[in-house]
Parts: structure tokens; sequence; C-alpha cells
């Protein structure tokens, strides 16, 4: 008996205890089963999901991504300099988007070409990243000065607004890529052993370079979609946003050491922690709390994933 | 034959792995002072079984004791810490440390919190003395070759203070001499009151160490009995359940002296001193065989060939089309490797066997959307069947996969990809006798097909029984090419070893002698 269910428990683990946790708080909580908080959700946990995707693409092939949250805050200050210089909506997406791509790039190329160790240089452009929000924003925060910027996350398209119709056309993308396409079986090869992808003829250090890029890139539209949500962006050097999206990631079940994982576990590390803290304000727990709860759980969540992969079978 | 005392007693234990039985009903005791050979085709459970003995895996029923006392196992390391020891099928050392550090790794000799360098040294000195499995000392485990890395492993589990040694296939990696070294290091452990489980598919070798011989057979013990009531025949009637005729099929005909080159190889020389001006030619249909010692720079060469090692000069044609010397070009040409290292080279342990197969050759399965999953699934389950891998589906991951089954996962690749030019080192390494038929039926079956095959084999007796033609080289240059009845074990031993090496007429003997088997 145990030795059918484990396996299953295994592999859909986060996506059960996700759906147990939205059970739960159905049951317990007033205030949560409605169209508002819902929506609500959706809404905050959108820029998570467009970076947390792809993030998810650069650990499978062996990367450690730690730049997004610099190119979060970074992008929409580029973007919105050029919204103010240019009143171009459009404009400024494709720029905040760029500065993402640009980044992502080259974090790919240091750490293929270089070969430094990800988790550093990713540290290392994230410090120049941070430097370059301040320059470009003089220090002080930026808000959008036409309707259309605002336009790109808060139109409502049947009741949703388009940052969550972004998030989900990205996470569709990644999932598509990651699941269906060569590149996508690479990216798990290129993780899983590296010396063997090479032998059947994959370009390792392209794929890499590729999967650094994306992720880059999906950084940088997090980051414009939460500004247009939020009218303004602010210069900082915090890296908060990062550990919200590897959180998510690892949460979900995909593997640090890379070569495992799914987009799928992703989104399901996502809501279960967004469910979570829901849940939390809802019952009006002291944020302070929240934090050590939250900590808590993350780590459960690891430890139970890694017991689960080496206890003896 | 006095009877010995029971070490380890296994009492009807069972384990599965989701749906496969790899282990039911079995009951088997492993006797102090005796070399219990253990054998059977891939996936009969002999690592399982060895590994619940070792605290690998927990059994799913039944019992074992230790001495006659219950014994329950949640870890290597407690077994390690009892004196049940194991040298893994798959090798598992740390690249980046020394081979002195690889061996007392976890029982260093120490001076309060300060590991002492000297002692461990003069320790892992005397292993190697006492066991004659020379390896240098200081060479990071990484850069040796894989026979070597093989020495580190079973020298670290000699070094322990072991009560019971477990070698799953110790000599799949070995050259013939070291091999017959090595059992000759398993009568003297025997000797001194240690219990050896021997994991063989070199059924000679089994019957010429063992004391005691276990046939195993879908997870079930067939019989046990003294090795010297088996013979090859019966161990392999024993283990298959039926009779199987020769291991090797007939050759396909030889190819005809106008059959179109497929392989040329001009002066090739590595960057390093790996291997210099080699030149060699394969023809459409030609089975080649590249015979000499492990460290001869065979590998060397069928890596240079396929482009993914540099080299200084020379140029390598396929089909009169010269190579630009990547894996690309290679693949695009025609070209298949099988790499020496499954696990290091060729297989994502944890990804499925149809990913594993198919990787290389995507490309073919590209649809709109995508890959297109069920003509993938249907081509890599073909290519599966045809080398009759064993799985449970195509969507298990590899590593759950017996150590010749995963081998047979990388032939699969290579037939899939229909090569002109299949290269394969050491392809049937692990793999059990039926398969190893198996195996050499689908190479036939590519060179009647027009491929041109280049066999880098250590088993002689691979080489002579499927190979047209067999170039010997020895310290990266060739140095003898034998064709049909000229191949004999004795002549491509002696190029191996090459002349005036004072001591290879003697050992070029001892591998017939000691393991019986010449390989
Ligand atoms: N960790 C695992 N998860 C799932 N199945 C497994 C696992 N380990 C072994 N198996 C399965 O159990 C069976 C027995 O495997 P085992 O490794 O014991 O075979 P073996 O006799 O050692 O074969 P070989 O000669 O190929 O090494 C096989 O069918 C194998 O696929
Ligand atoms: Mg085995």
């Amino acid at each position: 008996m145990m030795a059918q269910v484990l396996p299953a428990a295994r592999r859909y683990g986060i996506a059960v205890v996700t759906v147990a946790l939205f059970v739960l708080l159905a049951a317990t909580t007033d205030g949560f089963l409605s169209q508002a908080n819902f929506r609500n959700i959706l809404d905050q946990q959108s820029a998570l999901l467009i970076a947390a995707s792809f993030a998810t693409i650069t650990m499978i092939a062996g990367g450690f991504d730690i730049s997004a949250a610099s190119v979060f805050v970074v992008a929409p200050l580029f973007a919105l300099q050029v919204e103010n210089a240019t009143g171009n909506a459009g404009l400024a997406l494709v720029v905040g988007v760029a500065v993402g791509l640009v980044v992502g790039a080259a974090n790919g190329l240091v750490v293929t070409a270089l070969k430094v160790n990800s988790f550093i240089a990713t540290l290392a452009t994230s410090f120049m990243v941070f430097g370059a929000g301040f320059l470009i924003s003089d220090r002080s925060v930026l808000r959008a000065s036409t309707d259309a910027y605002p336009a790109i996350a808060r139109t409502r398209w049947w009741g949703i607004t388009t940052g969550a119709w972004i998030a989900a056309g990205v996470v569709a993308v990644a999932w598509i890529l990651l699941s269906r396409t060569r590149f996508g079986r690479q990216v798990y090869a290129v993780g899983g052993n590296a010396e063997a992808a090479r032998l059947a003829g994959v370009h390792v250090a392209r794929v890499k370079t590729i999967a650094f890029a994306l992720a880059g890139t999906a950084a940088g539209l997090a980051g414009v979609v939460s500004s247009s949500r939020t009218l303004s962006a602010l210069p900082s050097d915090d890296f908060s946003f990062v550990f919200g999206v590897i959180a998510a990631v690892v949460v979900g079940g995909t593997s640090i050491a890379g070569g495992e994982g799914a987009v799928w576990r992703t989104i399901a590390g996502a809501f279960f922690i967004a469910l979570m803290i829901n849940g939390f304000n809802l019952h009006q727990v002291d944020p302070i709390w929240q934090r050590v709860i939250q900590g808590a759980v993350i780590l459960a969540a690891v430890s139970i994933d890694s017991w689960t992969q080496r206890r003896p079978t | 034959m006095k009877h010995a005392e029971a070490l380890v007693s296994v009492r009807n234990a069972s384990k599965r792995f989701g749906a496969t039985q790899a282990l039911e009903d079995v009951s088997v005791d492993f006797e102090v002072g005796r070399v219990h050979g253990l054998v059977g085709e891939n996936g009969a459970g002999k690592s399982t079984l060895c590994k619940i003995v070792l605290g690998v895996h927990a059994p799913d029923g039944g019992s074992i004791r230790l001495e006659g006392s219950p014994l329950r196992l949640s870890s290597p390391a407690e077994g390690a810490a009892l004196g049940l020891v194991g040298v893994a099928q798959e090798l598992s050392l740390l690249p980046a440390m020394s081979v002195v550090d690889n061996v007392v790794l976890g029982t260093e000799e120490h001076w309060g919190p300060f590991v002492s360098e000297r002692a461990n040294r003069r320790r892992v000195e005397t292993l190697i003395d006492e066991h004659g499995l020379e390896v240098p000392l200081d060479a990071r485990a990484g850069s040796l070759s894989v026979a070597d890395q093989q020495k580190v492993e079973i020298l670290r589990a000699l070094g322990r203070r072991s009560r019971l040694v477990v070698l799953d296939e110790p000599t799949a990696r070995l050259a013939s001499h070291e091999a017959a070294e090595l059992l000759g290091t398993v009568r003297r452990l025997v000797e001194r009151g240690v219990a050896v489980v021997y994991i063989s598919h070199f059924l000679n070798e089994v019957l010429s160490v063992a004391d005691t011989v276990t046939v195993m057979r879908d997870g079930r013990i067939v019989r046990t009995g003294p090795a010297r009531l088996e013979s090859h025949a019966s161990l392999v009637e024993g283990m298959t359940g039926r009779h199987i005729g020769e291991v090797f099929p007939p050759k396909p005909p030889a190819p005809a002296d106008d059959a179109p080159v497929v392989l040329r190889v001009d002066g090739l020389s590595a960057t390093g001193a790996e291997f210099s001006d080699v030149s060699l030619q394969i023809r459409a249909g030609e089975i080649l065989g590249l015979a000499g010692l492990v460290g001869a720079g065979r590998s060397e060469v069928a890596h240079a060939v396929y482009g993914s090692l540099a080299v200084a000069s020379g140029s390598v044609e396929v089909c009169g089309h010269r190579l630009s010397g990547s894996v690309d070009d290679a693949l695009a040409n025609g070209v298949s490797l099988i790499p020496e290292s499954r696990r290091d080279q060729g297989l994502m342990a944890r990804r499925p066997v149809r990913d594993n197969t198919t990787l290389p050759y995507l490309r073919r399965f590209a649809g709109r959307l995508g890959i297109r999953a069920g003509r993938e699934q249907e081509a890599a389950s073909e290519a599966c069947d045809d080398v009759g891998v064993r799985a449970e589906s195509m969507l298990t991951p590899v590593a759950a996969l017996s150590g010749g089954n995963q081998q047979k996962v990388l032939f699969a690749r290579a037939v899939l990809g229909e090569p002109k030019l299949l290269i394969a080192d050491e392809p049937t390494r692990g793999v059990d006798v039926g398969s190893k038929r198996a195996i050499y039926e689908a190479l036939n079956r590519m060179a009647r097909s027009g491929c041109a095959v280049l066999l880098v084999s250590s088993e002689l007796e691979e080489v002579i029984g499927t190979c047209h033609r067999a170039l010997v080289m020895r310290r990266g240059r060739i140095v003898a090419e034998h064709e049909g009845g000229d191949m004999t074990e004795a002549s491509l031993l002696a190029a191996a070893f090459g002349p005036g090496d004072g001591t290879a007429e003697g050992r070029s003997q001892e591998p017939e002698a000691a393991a019986g088997e010449p390989r």
C-alpha cells in the first residue's frame, strides 16, 4: 500500500498540500471564498509568477540566479524614465523588458564563458544593477505620467486584470517550453548531467546562457507589471523579491541541484505560500509572527522533500 | 568442505519497487571465510539483495541476522560501522580529492582534531602493497582512468575493518591482468576470515573464485550450491531458464574489398600524450575492434573521432566528408558514440528512459507544438525493445533500472540514431550473458545494413568473437593489426603488452590461468 502511495505523494505532494490548504481556508476563514479576495491574490502573485516560472528553468539547468530582485527593481525605473520622457507606454514596456534581457544574457555569458559560479556571478551583477537603478532614477521615486502605463497591468478583461493575464501567458510559455520542446529537454539534460549532455550533442553553454537570458527577461517584465500595478517605482537594493521567487520554486519541489523540477510545481509552490499569507492576513496574525511561521513552513516543505527523496525505500 | 558459520543470514526477504518485485522470498547465508558468488540476468535482483544487507534499502519483508542477532540497518553508514561494506556497481568517489583522501575517507587517522596526512598515506601504501592494486597516491580521483577509480573504490572497501565485503561487478572496468590480481586479493581476504559476496557477469571468474554460488532469476533464488558443482553452461541455464548456445552470434560477412570506406582517420594526434599518429579505416559493414590495455588511449581516440576531444593534428573523414571536430558535426554526419562510463558520460539518471534514449535526435520528433510525444514514445520503445531494455515503462527514471539495463539504454540511443558509424566504447560492460548476445546481434544487424562499427573493448573474447579485424593500441599508438583467424588471445595480448616488457609474457598468461575467462 505504502509502496504505491508514497511515489505518488512524492510526485504530487505540493499540489495536494496546496489544495488541502485551500480547502482548510475555505472551511475556516470568513472572507476567503470571495471573488475580491481571489482577484487580490492573483494580482499580488502575478509578478512573482512571471519571474518564478522562468527561474524554474534556470534552476533545472543547474543555475542559481539571484539577480531577479535587482532586475525587478531596476527595469521599471528604466521603463518609467522612458515613459516620462516620451509618453509612450509601449516603448517603456519594451525598454523595461530589454533591460532584463541584457542583464540575463550578461549573467549567462559570465557563468558559461568565465565559468564563474552562478550564485556569485548573479550576486555581483545584482549589485551593479541595483547601483544602475539609483543612477538612472536619481535616487527618487518615479511615477507614471500617462494613463497608458498603469493600463499595462490594471486593465480588466472579463473581470481579471491584464497583469494576471500576462502572468498566465508567461507561465504557459514557460511550461510548454520546458515540457514540450527540444530546448526544455536540453535544459533537463544540462542540469542532470552536463558531460552526458555534451556527448549527446547538446550545446551546454548555449542552453545555460539562454536559460539565464530568459529568466532575466521574465524578471524585467515582472518589474514592469508590478510598477504598472502600483503606478510607481522606487530605487532600492532590496533582495526580498528573489527570495520569494526562490521560495516558490523550491517549495514546489524543483531541485536546487538541477536536473529535476517543473513549472507546475513552482505555480503550486507560489500559491501555497500566497494562500498561507492570505490566511494569516484574514485571521489578522501579527506580521512578525507571519514571517517566523512562513520560514518554518518553507523549511518543513524542503525537509519533507529531501526526506522522501533520501530515506531508504 | 567443513561447515562454515553464517556471518549474515537473510531469511524470506522481499523488496518491491513500484510495480517491480525486485526480491521475493529470498533466503541466503553469507559465510565467514567464503566467497559467495551471485549470478543472474540483468535485473535479477543481485544488487538489490546486497543493498538490503548493506542498509541501502530496507527490505519490505523478511529478516536479516548478523551472527544470529537481528539486524535492522537504516543507513549504509550503520552497516559500515558493523563491518559490512560494499563496492557499488556505480562508482562513488569524490573527484576533487586525492586517492589517499578517498581511500581513508571517514576513517582518517587523526591526532585530536587534526588529520595525520602521513599516517593516512602510510596506511594506503600498505594496502596497495598488500593487494597489488597499483594507483598513483596523489592524483585527484577525478583525473584517473575508470579502471584506476575502480581500484580506489576497492581499496576503500579493503581499508575498512570489514567483515563482509560486497563486490558488485568489480572487474567490469579492469584490464585482464588487473582482474586476475583482484581475484587473488579476494582469496587473500577470505583467508583472513572475511566473508565476500562476489557479483559478476563473468561466469568463469565466479567459478574460479567462489566457494558457493547462488543463482538468481526474477528476484528469486534458483539454487545455492558449491561452486565446484557448477559449470558455465549450468549457470547460464539456471540464470535464464533456457539453454543459450554461443554467446557470440555468427559474424556478418566481411565487407567486400570494394565496399565504400565509411571512416578514414589520418595521422590523428592528441594535444597531449594520449595518442599520436593514429590512422585507420573502416568499411561499410565492417566491425573493427580496438584492443589494448586500459589507458592505452583507445577511448581518447574514440572521443577524438566523435569530436568530443580536441586534436592537435590529423583528420577524420566520414563517407568522404571531413569532420570539423565538433560533436554536432559528428552527429549530423551519422556518427554515434556509446561512451565508456554510463554514469558520468552517458545518462541523466533521474530522467526517464524515453528522454535518455532520444536526447541527441529530438529534432526528428519536432512538430509545430514542440516534441510529438506519441512518435517519440514509439521510437524510443522500439529502440529499447530492439536491444532488450527491461524497464517498467518508457517514463521510468533510468536510475531505477538495473546496471545492465542502464547500459542497454545507451545502446538503444545509438540504435535510434541509425548511424553510418557507430563507436562503441565497452558497450557490454555489466551486461548479462543473454543480453550480451542481444547486443551483439544488434551490432551485427547494424553492420549488415551497412553501418561501420568501431568497437573499443577490453574483453579479448569479445573482440575476437565479434570483429572482422582488430587494431591493438599500446601507449597511444597502434602497434598491431590482426584479421580473421590471426586474431587470437595470444596475439592480441602480446601486442597489447609489447615486446621487451619483461612482465608481459608472465602476465599475459595469467588472466587465463587465474580468471579462466579471457577478457
Ligand atoms: N531504486 C530503484 N527504484 C526502482 N526500481 C529499482 C531500483 N533499484 C532496482 N530496481 C529494479 O529492481 C530490479 C532488480 O534490480 P537489481 O539492480 O537488483 O538487478 P541486478 O541483478 O543487480 O542487475 P544487473 O546485473 O543489471 O546489475 C530491476 O528490475 C530494477 O529495475
Ligand atoms: Mg546490479
